[in-house]
């Protein structure tokens, strides 16, 4: 199934990747059923908080209360201590994964709110195994990103990405992904800092919107407002990453809660309880929500339907496209 | 089973480049494990969970988002920098040709002006003051004349993002003179243009130098612009004008709620003013100085995510010195047997100072409704001794009260409702509502009904223009000219604007089409009046005149602009307008001919590669005949072309373009027959290092 996914894509790299993943979920295993579940956290922000809460009430409200949830606060100068192989480790944010990912080899992790580049260095960093090393990445796929530009903008032909150093290795997949929905994407590089504005100028001449990808070279607190304000001037909508770009003034963004994501996570835990060196593979956001800028959208003059709407329209999208995968499959 | 395979499915296409790159870590870092051997990219340029989740602070305000052309009250045109470039025009009034109803003109007048005419809907004049103009919501709009010297503004031509030009009465959001329209002049935040340029401009009759710099010091932006314009004017005409300008524009963010604005400019320089026509015994060629600066700060609150506070304040000063000597009076006055002195001093300097405090609230209480509301104190003085006859500085107080609301009643449907209450020293209190209803009928078209009311208040030379000119006699009578002799008692002008307006986009067009009904009420207009003189002086000449508010006057017609992108490099604007204006037997013709009933404009503009581009205006005007000292000036057609190169030199990148203005030489009368208009070029060179 995997496999004829893959030959449709026709690309050798890929092969070799696929090959890479097969190999390392065939890896020796350590098959203890653990008994408990750690949550890292780097500190007590309301996010964490959240999840943890969010977390215990659904594994309640799964019927698996045979899971206990234990929480350690990451303190720096200590070294982080947990039931090592029997427990499942889900470590929240950057911090607390760089710091589970120097337990002991065999203890099962799971990444929750980290970016997928960042579980990229930390998995080569610490020659951990994908079978008890995996995490939901924070990115949303571009294919969903691209879907919400394509349901609120029904007639943009082009869409524009700004990548840095970091993000410009997505390219060839948001390039792809825009085909599949009938965007030619745009793309600048951007190497330093001060080539930022008149590369997104050159960008936003040439394009119906702006896609933010994560980067922390082009996003961040002192250049989200130039970026915001030079779209706005061009009169062009920005799709942000997050609640808080729309807040800023982005048009619209497809995002995963606390809540979301603790649901994913604790469908995980669930699910490779028996056997915790089998983790499934890194996988995206699952669940997702659509928060859309009505304010932005009005003095854009962009006519937005409801976010609940929007989004059961988005979902109809991914069910299509996942049927036309299957199709390819047979 | 089957949502886990689509999610695996779709989670594959971000997980694919994030194997090929493991694969290739792998490989490359196979003997180094050592912790500072691992790319830094991992840590500082790459993202965190607070990319996600951490604030962003507010950008896009509720004040600083405005309202879509298909939400407005009212018809507006925006000119963005990128049309202003095309245009080729070097006189930033120039531009305003492109605005549907407008009559512009080159006047070289020769009391106090040599600035161009701007006006809309007719009741064109040397000054025009029908319309408010602001350059990023501070106003320019003289007290003494009305209008604006539009050559004396300290701002550079680049240094503006865009002009919105409200075609229609908007009291409610800019106050009173917001008459038959507003101007509102936005130019370029620092943080967009950093770095340093150079301009230089060479002609006929024409040089122009600009330097500027921007830069940025943590959440600190700055620009500076410093530059020198000279112009010879007219052929035949004594009007020339040096000019320095300085304008600093910057921003300082103090959180993620706060951020304070400050600009400051400086104009100085020479202006040749003046004609030796026939009769011409006080204005006689001669040239003044100019000295004008402002200062403004503005402090941003963001109070909430549906709620914005600013507070501005600023201080300008515009001064012009002129001493004027007149001709030999005494063949003027043959009947006067022995004048005291051939000649007189008449000391024309002019100094006009404001000041204005504005504090504005803009917020969101529903989702549906928008609301701004604020207030406006402002203190003008006037020191002007010839017009004003005295050399006391006149203070003139102004406080305002405005609101506005916009209201989506549902998808089609959309409401604004407005109103202002000024206060002024010379008319009293006055109240100017507004309303209207936009319908969509589809998401791309839109169909408005307005209705708008505003106020004119008079300006110095319509309240308080007195010039007793005494003549001593070496008898004990003097003798005395005096042109005008009002007494301060008019009322403001009032517009009831009525419209019907129409937006719509179909594919590459782009059509605003408005019908509208003005009705002014208590024009302005002069009269001859008797003076009860005491026995010692003697009138020389005619009766002085006075202002008196007349009849009323209906500005009728219809106006258009219409954007096509003919092919993917090719754009068209085209601009018509047919403008009536009309009243009873008691308006005096004057009146109905301050407008050209038909006028068309046109820009093409044409990318031909990434380096070369090409424009071409055309501009009619039908035949005209200004107030004031304007006079019947016939039709007129004008074509301007512009072709630019742009280039890269290193890291520079630059461009290089002449722009001929009445390129087939048409020598044609604008304003006055003693304006005679001839063909101009400029070549202009750009440098962005």
């Amino acid at each position: 199934m995997i496999l004829s996914y893959f030959r449709y894509r026709k690309r050798l790299a890929k092969w070799i990747a696929y090959s890479a993943l097969i190999l390392s979920l065939a890896a020796p295993i350590f098959a203890h059923a653990y008994t408990g579940v750690t949550i890292v956290i780097n500190a007590p922000t309301a996010t964490n908080l959240e999840f943890v809460e969010y977390f215990k009430n659904e594994l309640v409200s799964t019927k698996n209360t045979n899971l206990r949830v234990n929480v350690v606060v990451l303190q720096e100068s200590e070294k982080l201590v947990v039931a090592e192989n029997s427990e499942l480790v889900i470590a929240l944010g950057v911090k607390a994964l760089e710091a589970s990912s120097r337990l002991k080899y065999t203890t099962p992790v799971l990444g929750v709110f980290t970016p997928l580049p960042v579980f990229n260095d930390l998995l080569a960093k610490s020659r951990r195994e994908l079978g008890n090393f995996s995490a939901i990445v924070l990115d949303q796929p571009y294919s969903r990103q691209l879907s919400l530009i394509r349901a609120i903008l029904p007639e943009a032909k082009k869409v524009g990405v700004l990548l840095g150093t970091v993000s410009s290795q997505y390219m060839d997949v948001i390039k792809d992904e825009g085909e599949e929905r009938g965007f030619s994407v745009l793309d600048e590089t951007v190497y330093q800092e001060a080539e930022l504005i008149p590369k997104l100028k050159k960008l936003l001449e040439n394009t119906d919107a702006l896609l933010a990808v994560p980067d922390g070279l082009i996003y961040n607190r002192e250049t989200a407002q130039p970026i915001l304000l030079t779209s706005y001037r061009h009169q062009k909508p920005m799709f942000g990453y997050s609640q808080s770009y729309v807040r800023a003034g982005a048009l619209a963004s497809v995002y995963s809660s606390g809540k979301q994501m603790a649901k994913q996570a604790a469908e995980i835990a669930v699910k490779s309880q028996q056997a915790p060196s089998l983790l499934p593979p890194p996988q995206i956001p699952k669940y997702f929500s659509v928060t859309l800028n009505y304010q932005v959208a009005h003095s854009l003059n962009i006519p937005l339907m409801d976010e609940e709407a929007l989004y059961k329209k988005m979902l109809e999208a991914e069910a299509i496209e996942n049927q036309g995968h299957e199709e390819i499959r047979h | 089973m089957k949502t886990y395979v689509k999610y695996f499915a779709l989670h594959i296409s971000l997980f694919i480049s994030y194997s090929q790159v493991l694969y290739a870590e792998e490989v490359d870092t196979n003997a180094a494990y050592e912790k500072d051997a691992w790319p830094q990219t991992g840590s500082s340029d790459s993202v965190s969970e607070d990319d996600y989740f951490g604030e962003v602070p507010k950008v896009l305000t509720v004040s600083r988002l405005s309202q879509s052309k298909a939400d407005a009250p009212s018809a507006v045109t925006v000119i963005d920098h990128e049309t202003i470039r095309a245009a080729g025009i070097v006189d930033l009034a120039e531009i305003f040709r492109l605005v549907p109803g407008f009559y512009v003109a080159k006047n070289a007048g020769f009391i106090y002006n040599s600035n161009h005419v701007v006006s809309y809907h007719g009741m064109a004049s040397a000054y025009p003051g029908s319309m408010q103009v602001l350059i990023n919501g501070r106003s320019v709009y003289t007290p003494l004349f009305g209008g604006v010297q539009w050559s004396e503004l300290p701002i550079s031509i680049d240094d503006i993002d865009r002009i919105e030009i409200t075609r229609g009465p908007n009291a409610a959001s800019y106050g009173a003179n917001s008459f038959f329209g507003v101007i509102n002049i936005i130019t370029k935040n620092p943080a967009d243009s950093l770095g340093s340029s150079v301009k230089l401009t060479h002609g006929d009759g024409r040089n122009e130098a600009f330097y500027r710099h921007a830069g940025e010091i943590d959440d600190f932006n700055y620009r500076v612009t410093v530059g020198y314009r000279e112009d010879d004017g007219l052929e035949n005409r004594n009007d020339f004008k040096r000019t320095q300008l300085l304008n600093v524009q910057a921003d300082k963010r103090l959180n993620a709620t706060n951020e304070i604005d400050f600009e400051l400019g400086i104009t100085g320089g020479e202006r040749a003013d003046g004609e030796a026509v026939k009769d011409n015994r006080f204005f006689v060629p001669r040239t003044r100085d100019i000295l004008n600066h402002y200062e403004l700060v503005r402090w941003r609150h963001n109070v909430s995510d549906d709620s914005d506070f600013s507070l501005q304040a600023y201080h300008s000063l515009n001064s012009s010195d002129d001493q004027i000597t007149t001709v030999n009076l005494r063949p003027f006055l043959p009947a006067v047997p022995a004048l005291l002195s051939a000649t007189l001093q008449i000391n024309n300097d002019i100094e006009m100072e404001r000041f204005d405090i504005e504090a504005q609230h803009t917020f969101a209480p529903a989702n549906n409704l928008r609301v701004v509301w604020g207030g406006n104190i402002r203190l003008d003085t006037t020191f002007a001794p010839y017009w004003l006859g005295t050399s006391a500085t006149d203070h003139f107080n102004l406080q305002r009260l405005f609101g506005h609301a916009e209201w989506r009643i549902n998808d089609q449907f959309l409401m604004n409702i407005g109103s202002m209450v000024e206060h002024n020293d010379f008319t009293g209190t006055d109240i100017s509502p507004r309303a209207s209803l936009n319908f969509k009928l589809t998401p791309n078209q839109t169909l408005r009904l307005g209705i708008s009311s505003a106020t004119r208040t008079p300006n110095y030379i319509e309240e308080k223009f007195n010039n007793p000119i005494l003549i001593p006699t070496t008898t004990p009578a003097s003798y005395l000219i005096q042109t005008f002799a009002d007494t301060g008692d008019v009322n403001p002008e009032r517009i009831l604007s009525k419209e019907i307006g129409y937006l719509g986009q179909m594919g590459n067009l782009n059509v605003d089409a408005r019908l509208f009904d003005d009705e002014i009420r208590d024009v302005l207009n002069t009269k001859r009046m008797t003076l009860t003189l005491p026995p010692t002086i003697v009138l020389a000449g005619q009766l002085p005149r006075i202002y008196f508010n007349g009849t009323d006057a209906q500005v009728r017609g219809f106006e258009t602009q219409i954007k096509y992108r003919l092919f993917k490099q090719t754009q068209i604007i085209a601009n018509y307008a047919h403008v009536k204006i009309s009243g009873d037997k008691t308006l005096p013709t004057d009146f109905t001919i301050s407008m050209p009933e038909n006028t068309f404009s046109a820009l093409i503009t044409h990318q031909f590669d990434s380096n070369w581009d090409a424009s071409y205006a055309f501009y009619q005007t039908g035949a005209v005949s200004a107030l004031g000292d304007g006079a019947p000036v016939g039709l007129n057609r004008r074509s301007d072309v512009r072709l630019a190169r742009k280039f890269v030199v290193n890291r520079a990148s630059g461009e290089v373009s002449l722009a001929v203005e009445n390129l087939f030489n048409e020598h044609y009368h604008e304003y006055a027959l003693y304006n005679t208009l001839g063909r101009r070029a400029v070549i202009n060179c750009n440098l962005d290092f």
